[in-house]
């Protein structure tokens, strides 16, 4: 009897462990969606909406350079550096015109909601409304066991992406001039531009790198869930909300602690509740986390803010 | 006339039905609460009202009445937690509010149908019952705009601190609003379930957040008039821009990032308020010379 048991939570602890780090490389690239995302709100304190849709034309962008036979790390490059422009252009068309006029908060959301429908009519008619994936094979499917854990290769290059861009992002804004610039900018824009910050390059830093991510999480997430479609940046928005806020929205290590949270619980809930309700679950989660703080998990209100010294 | 009223009827329905629910977001954010909840109201107010019609056979006048009255129980219960929160984690709390509805809608399928959706509702309201609910409901708002209680929101929308010093309990009235936004909430979506003959989870989700929020914020968020413009022209615009076929959204994207960029306060309040400018100018130039 005791014996049994043992191997039965051996092998109970195994499945969650297992979940656990399916968890954490999905949370991986969560945690890249929501790094963008909270790097505009923080400087701009803007919600931009068209996100999604960002992250949803880099997997497009990665998809259509592999179909026209480009290997798959060009194609993730392309990927990256088309969603930063992508999103440049969302900044310069509808968030540019909107500064100083005291009515960002508002007018951000209704001009990014138009970009978001442009961006996806035109993928919409692109792909003629298919669910698309990448040819088998795109990504070569080797499968480590470690300490009796199943990892794919896949799986492995998704934390690694996740793990690189993040570090990549902190030496960017904490140990670089630009960095700096930015985080004066985020900080008190009127008297960075006294100091001579051009707070237009800025802008222009900030959503080339948030789209850039979010084109990142779009390749990745194409490539391990093999369903590539217009509308696939909506559910994506909805989860990197609660990301954003659990973490404190604009906080850099927030958003990235978040994430690999958030993917977690995701898993679990999913593997441990009844499917349909796993979304009462996590927005119940954040409800209530909200309610015992209200400015997010790593939000003393500055604290973690990418404002502030660290 | 008839027959153009006739072949657009459906188009006017959701007009008044959405314009409905586009008051009650307006006078949440009127108080300078940045919650998003209607959805999620408007969805128990339709639930609440077909269950008891249709499974105990209650009289719709008075399950219409029940709806709007749980809307307003439920929105005032939401407005303690919420008013802990400002801002943007006020929106994403009510958001979760929104999704949380959703999901127990889809999950309790013996109660809702779930899914499948919640179907053989009688249609008992016409576009006559839709106009009378909007026309109570602008009335309920123009009053509240002209009176103490419409100054001391806006009051508390502009500067919190200065309200509160003034003596204005700014829980308080963010308590009235949410109580109102709440009635009209379940009220209107009563009406529309009542209207359309079923009722579906996803109908009251994220998409319709957005939709109504763009109205608000498109027309204008702080004179009465505005949601009732931004309805109308949005609704109106996919009719208007029938010809352009696959385009139309397109169009419809293009025209709300041109028309908030020169129209920041919103089509109808910043039109006001650039007419009161000119008028303010002419008066003085009048008044200088002499």
């Amino acid at each position: 009897m005791g014996r049994a048991w043992r191997v039965f939570a051996q092998r109970g602890m195994r499945v969650i462990a297992q979940q656990l780090l399916n968890g954490l490389v999905v949370g991986g690239v969560y945690a890249l969606f929501a790094l963008g995302f909270t790097l505009v709100f923080g400087i701009h304190k803007i919600l931009n909406l068209a996100h999604g849709a960002v992250f949803m034309t880099g997997a497009f962008v990665a998809l259509y350079s592999v179909n026209a036979g480009l290997p798959i790390w060009l194609a993730f490059l392309l990927a990256m550096t088309a969603s930063g422009l992508l999103s440049v252009a969302i900044e310069i068309a509808a968030f540019r015109p909107l500064r100083g006029t005291g009515e960002a908060e508002f007018g951000a959301i209704i001009s990014s909601i138009g970009a978001n429908l442009v961006i996806i009519t035109l993928a919409q008619r692109i792909s003629e409304t298919r669910v698309m994936r990448f040819p088998f094979g795109t990504f070569p499917v080797v499968i480590y066991e470690i300490f009796g854990l199943r990892v794919s290769m896949l799986q492995l290059f998704m934390a690694a992406c996740a793990l690189v861009l993040m570090l990549i992002l902190t030496w960017y804004l904490y140990r670089t001039s630009f960095g700096r610039q930015v985080r004066a900018v985020s900080g008190n824009e009127r008297a960075a531009v006294l100091l001579g910050i051009n707070p237009n390059k800025v802008y222009f830093q900030t959503f080339f790198v948030s789209g850039a991510l979010a084109g990142a999480a779009g390749v990745l997430v194409g490539l391990a869930f093999n369903s590539i479609h217009f509308m696939m940046g909506e559910p994506f928005l909805l989860r990197g909300f609660v990301v954003i806020i659990l973490g404190g929205l604009g906080s850099i290590p927030g958003a990235m602690l978040a994430g690999l949270l958030f993917g977690m619980i995701q898993t679990l809930t999913v593997a441990y509740l009844p499917s349909g309700l796993t979304d009462t679950v996590i927005f119940a989660v954040l409800f209530l986390i909200l309610l015992v703080r209200p400015n997010g998990l790593l939000g003393a209100e500055a604290a973690g803010h990418i404002g502030a010294r660290r | 006339m008839i027959n153009f009223f006739i072949a657009y009827r459906p188009v006017f329905d959701l007009f008044l039905i959405h314009a409905g629910l586009a008051y009650s977001q307006y006078i949440v954010l009127r108080t300078g609460a940045f919650s998003v909840a209607v959805p999620g109201l408007a969805a128990i107010g339709a639930y609440c009202a077909a269950i008891l019609t249709v499974r105990h056979g209650i009289h719709p006048f008075a399950s219409v009445v029940v709806a709007t009255a749980i809307g307003t129980l439920v929105s005032l219960l939401l407005s303690l937690p919420l008013a802990r929160l400002r801002g943007v984690y006020q929106a994403i709390a009510s958001l979760a509010f929104v999704q949380i509805v959703l999901s127990l809608n889809l999950y309790a399928q013996d109660l809702t149908g779930g899914a499948m959706g919640f179907t053989g509702i009688p249609k008992l309201v016409d576009t006559v019952a839709l106009l009378a609910g909007l026309v109570v409901v602008f009335y309920v708002i123009a009053s509240i705009d002209a009176t103490r209680l419409g100054r001391s929101f806006d009051a508390i929308r502009q500067d919190e601190a200065v309200a509160a010093s003034l003596g204005i309990s700014v829980t308080g009235h963010q308590m009235v609003a949410f109580a109102v936004s709440g009635a009209i909430a379940g009220l209107f979506g009563a009406l529309e379930a009542f209207h359309g003959y079923a009722l579906e989870p996803n109908q009251f989700g994220f998409g319709l957040l957005i939709t109504i929020l763009t109205y608000v914020v498109f027309g204008g968020r702080r004179s009465v008039v505005g949601p009732l413009v931004g309805t109308a022209f949005l609704v109106a615009l996919p009719e208007i821009a029938r010809p352009m076929q696959e385009n139309r959204l397109l169009v419809y994207g293009v025209l709300m990032i041109v028309v908030i960029a020169f129209l920041p306060r919103g089509v109808y309040d910043t039109l006001r308020d650039r007419l009161r400018h000119r008028r303010l100018a002419a008066n003085n130039a009048a008044r200088a010379p002499s």
